[in-house]
């Protein structure tokens, strides 16, 4: 088997799984699969992905406009459906990375207060 | 609805290509294709609940639900017609008889009224203060009228006579008795009304003794002058004088008055102007404001010579105010429609009390329907929508059968009502009856659908799921408090009818001190060129009557100014003219009547003698008094031989009668002080007034049924004067109906309304019984089985409905106590608390009582003991 199972890994905070989507497509149209792939990769396996939870995720997002979605083929050549970020969605992930950002270093000031930074 | 563009099979398939991906990812970590596949499966997690989100999250869901609930709520619906028929019943019935009281609430209190800028149309209010302190619309002296039109920069005034009058109109070859109203120059302009040919009245034509004008209503113009384009400018015979015919009135065009044509009022100090005749309207003119409009009013009036309004209330303030006329006009009539709106609530309430304790019944029915359901994975919230929306369906389907009820009781209202009895000229169901009626058919469902939601919250599972039977005891107390609360409110319509039915009772059998039976009369309009000569009129009198007493089967004939129950001429300015009391004003009812007025109408001559032929224009002028009127200037002493005036000798008292209130409006009937005078001696000069204000009339008494009597008295009125004509015939039970129309159309309305809660209150009550009989077959069987007689058990069944019916008796009779204080004012000739009235209500509820609980318990004979303990 592999590590996969033996090392407890990080539940996502909600709100985040969209943030990592987008942040993903950045680099590229990908399909469902291959976007939970390099989520698990990136963070080097630490973040848990249900990948169920990814298909709605991917849904809302087209849904609003922030990434569209094509069927095609896989490159090993599998049929797949295809998301790319749209304009809206570059424009939406400065501006959600920002705040995760704000956040992430206000939550870091209380949490570890002496480093001050 | 906009449907999403992406398919649910479109959605599994990229499911199925992210698991093929993964499964082909895994296989290369080299996992065998089985194990692989099971692991790319766990990673996803429940494949099943994500396609679920993807179609939950589609804007077409709730859409889909709804129609699923609503076609499973009408199936239900329809299963239970007995059920389904009765609601629907209930609440058309309720929210009709909502609906075309509100018609007429809309109608004359809520609608604006048919002119433009209503806002800016409003009436004067005096208000006293003092001993006896008032705030009402009173009406116009020429004084005021010349002060308001010629100091009250801030408004057009205009004035009116406050009710149209008979008159004579040549047509063609026929004289016609037509209704004019007389309005003063502005009086138009100030409605807001322009003609659709000619023009308004000129001030010069509004001047006393200006030129003779008219104008023509639509319909007059269409009827009696075939829609004549080129009427106007010409001339047509009006009370026997040319009037110019200077405008027509739109077709669509209403008036306070509505009059079939109007002339100039032509109001001054003098003559009519001399006393307060004159009904005024104002519109604010454009930028000014009601406080500037208020203030110069007042600076205007308090310039007065003569300030009626201080005579007999010494120390009062008077102050004026402008009050929006839509509120002057309706005024009247506003207090009794606002009761009939509370009871038609009342009936409203009723109504839903009842649905509760239905709906109740049927959600217990249905808890093993609804434990299966729940069992099976239905939400809490998908159980309750679905209750919701069966009561939505049902207010909603009883919302429009009611709205179609509404529209034909107010259909029938409207039949019943006399002609121009409403100050309104339509009662529309328009959009806001519309919404008020979908509005309640809401609140109604929500009313009546919150007790069985909240009941039905508590479905437990297991134990609903084990047994048929339905949670009792809750539930039966719940009901019987709807239907004490219910019975509670009918009994306060039941008594607050009762009285007003008492009331109409008793003016209907008032004594009326004349004999009613055989007298057929019939109004002629004398305001005419040809009258205005005492000769001629005297002439007219003489001959008419005469020739009506040679009609076959009539014994007697006469004439005289106004009749028992109607209006009559006020006299002020009287003056005792002798003896102790000598200079007392007084204030009376004048009737002019000719010789045989009294006998004809059969009233007793209790002192002194009648008037006779004798008494002419040249002769001592005399009078007679009735009996208040003697005991009010004289206080008992003998009044015959007394003098009034200085002139006028009293020389007889007749017996009271009873008439429409004019001096002191204490009842709709009442017994005023009155005072006769014979007809041949009216003075030239209050002739003309009179006959302007009053249409006299002509009074025939037969022994039987007389064949053509109306056609006779015509062709007998027809051989003193060719062109007078009849204005129609009435007897005088008709003359009394017309006095009462007010009592008599309450007494209707509330007695159908209390019928209706009533009727509402019985089926409650039955539906409690028989659903309890239902419920306890089984248990009736063994009581019955162990030696318990059926009328034991009847009894036992019965108790809870008599039980809720007697708490809201009880209830009721306090509410009573306090509520029908509030009819005191409508109330004539008995009190508040009646006894009788009271008992009557408590028998009638007593049996309606016993009727609903003893008709479902008659099943309970049919049980069979042996059979129903078998079931089961």
């Amino acid at each position: 088997m592999s590590t996969q199972e033996t090392r407890e890994r990080l539940e996502l905070l909600q709100g985040t799984l969209d943030l990592l989507i987008l942040r993903t497509l950045i680099f590229g149209s990908q399909h469902g699969q291959g976007i939970a792939r390099a989520i698990q990769q990136t963070s080097e396996e630490e973040l848990l992905v249900e990948h169920g939870a990814l298909y709605p995720a991917l849904q809302r997002l087209e849904e609003r406009g922030w990434i569209s979605a094509k069927w095609g083929t896989s490159s090993n050549n599998r049929k797949a459906r295809f998301y790319t970020l749209t304009a809206v969605g570059r424009r939406q992930l400065v501006k959600e990375t920002a705040k995760w950002k704000r956040l992430a270093t206000a939550i870091g000031r209380i949490l570890d207060p002496a480093k001050g930074d | 609805m906009l449907r999403r563009k992406r398919k649910p099979s479109d959605f599994s398939a990229e499911i199925e290509a992210h698991l093929g991906h993964e499964t082909e990812r895994l296989r290369e970590q080299g996992l065998s294709e089985q194990e692989a596949r099971a692991a790319a499966r766990r990673s996803f997690g429940n494949v099943m609940k994500v396609e679920e989100r993807f179609y939950e999250s589609g804007r077409w869901l709730w859409w889909d639900h709804l129609r699923q609930d609503l076609r499973f709520g009408l199936r239900m619906l329809a299963r239970n017609s007995g059920f389904t028929v009765t609601v629907v019943l209930t609440l058309a019935l309720s929210i009709g008889a909502n609906t075309a009281i509100f018609s007429l609430v809309n109608a004359l209190i809520l609608k604006s009224l048919p002119y433009s800028h209503p806002d800016r149309m409003s009436t004067i209010y005096t208000r006293i203060t003092g001993s006896r302190p008032s705030d009402e619309r009173h009406k116009l002296n020429g004084e005021q009228w010349e002060l308001l039109r010629d100091n009250v920069p801030s408004l057009i005034p205009a004035v009116s006579s406050p009710r149209t009058s008979g008159v004579n109109l040549q047509a063609g070859s026929r004289v016609e008795y037509v209704l004019a109203g007389r309005i003063s120059a502005h009086f138009l302009d100030v409605l807001a009304v322009q003609p659709v040919l000619g023009r308004n009245f000129l001030e010069d034509e509004d001047r006393p003794h200006g030129p003779k004008a008219a104008i023509l209503s639509y319909s007059l113009w269409r009827n009696a002058f075939g829609a004549n384009p080129k009427i106007v400018g010409q001339a047509v015979s009006l009370k026997g004088e040319p009037y110019e015919v200077i405008g027509v009135l739109p077709e669509d065009a209403t008036t306070p008055l509505n009059a079939d044509l109007y002339v100039a009022l032509q109001p001054g100090r003098g003559g009519e102007g001399g006393g307060t005749n004159f009904e005024c309207i104002t519109r604010l003119r454009d930028g000014a404001t009601w406080l500037e409009a208020d203030a110069e009013i007042n600076r205007a009036w308090q310039m007065r010579n003569q300030r009626y309004e201080l005579e007999n209330n010494p120390g009062a303030q008077v102050t004026y105010h402008s009050v929006p006329l839509q509120r002057g006009e309706t005024a009247r009539l506003r207090p009794q429609v606002l009761t009939l709106m509370l009871a038609a609530g009342f009936i409203l309430l009723i109504a839903c009390a009842n649905l509760a304790g239905l709906t109740l019944v049927r959600v217990m029915r249905r808890t093993s329907e609804v434990a299966t359901r729940l069992s099976l994975g239905a939400s809490r919230w998908q159980i309750q929508k679905q209750f919701w929306i069966e009561n939505l369906l049902l207010a909603l389907v009883g919302g429009v059968v009611g709205l179609g009820v509404g529209f034909a009781a107010l259909r029938g209202l409207l039949l019943l009502l006399p002609e121009h009895f409403l100050p309104v000229a339509r009662v529309p169901l328009d959009g806001r009856v519309l919404g008020f009626a979908l509005t309640v058919s809401l609140l109604t469902s929500v009313l009546f659908g919150m007790l069985p939601a909240l009941a039905s919250r508590n479905v437990d599972l297991r134990s609903s799921m084990a047994s048929r039977a339905v949670a009792w005891g809750g539930s039966l107390r719940l009901r019987q408090g709807l239907i004490a609360g219910e019975v509670a409110l009918t009994v306060v319509l039941l008594a607050a009818s009762g009285l007003l039915i008492r009331t109409l009772v008793h003016l209907e059998t008032l004594p009326p001190g004349f004999n009613p039976n055989g007298v057929m009369t019939a109004k002629a309009s004398l305001d005419d060129v040809r009258f205005h000569d005492p000769a001629a009129f005297r002439k007219l009198l003489v001959e008419s009557t005469a020739a009506m007493r040679q009609i076959l089967g009539v014994q007697q004939a006469a004439a005289g100014l106004s009749l028992p129950y109607e209006r009559t001429l006020i006299t002020g300015g009287l003056a005792i003219g002798d003896g102790r009391e000598a200079g007392q004003k007084a204030m009376a009812d004048e009737v002019y009547i000719t010789p045989d007025y009294f006998a004809a109408l059969q009233i007793p001559i209790l002192a002194g003698r009648s008037f006779s032929e004798a008494d002419g224009p040249d002769t001592q002028r005399v009078a007679i008094v009735n009996q208040v009127f003697a005991r009010k200037f004289f206080h008992g002493a003998n009044a015959v031989g007394r003098y009034l005036d200085k002139d006028t000798m009293i020389v007889g008292i007749a017996g009271n009668v009873a008439m429409a209130p004019g001096i002191d409006p204490v009842a709709p009937l009442t017994n005023e002080e009155t005072m006769y005078v014979p007809a041949a001696q009216i003075e030239a000069r209050q002739l003309s007034l009179l006959h302007v204000w009053f249409q006299p009339s002509w009074i025939v008494r037969a022994s039987g049924p007389v064949d053509g009597l109306t056609a006779q008295m015509q062709r007998a009125l027809a051989s003193a004067d060719a062109n007078l004509p009849f204005s129609g015939f009435y007897s005088m039970r008709d003359l009394l109906a017309k006095t009462l129309v007010t009592q008599r159309l309450e007494v209707a309305l509330l007695s159908a309304m209390t019928a209706l809660a009533l009727l509402l209150s019985a089926v409650g009550i039955f539906a409690l019984i028989a659903n309890i009989v239902a419920q306890k077959t089984r248990e009736i069987g063994i009581r019955l089985a162990l030696g318990s007689s059926i009328r034991q058990a009847m009894m036992h069944i019965g108790a809870p409905g008599v039980r809720a019916s007697a708490l809201g008796l009880i209830v009721g009779l306090i509410l009573c106590a306090g509520v029908l204080r509030a009819m005191h004012s409508v109330l004539y000739g008995i009190g508040v608390y009646d006894a009788p009235t009271l008992a009557s209500v408590v028998l009638a509820l007593g049996l309606v009582t016993l009727l609903a609980t003893t008709l479902p318990t008659l099943r309970i004979a049919r049980i069979d003991p042996a059979k129903t303990l078998r079931e089961e």
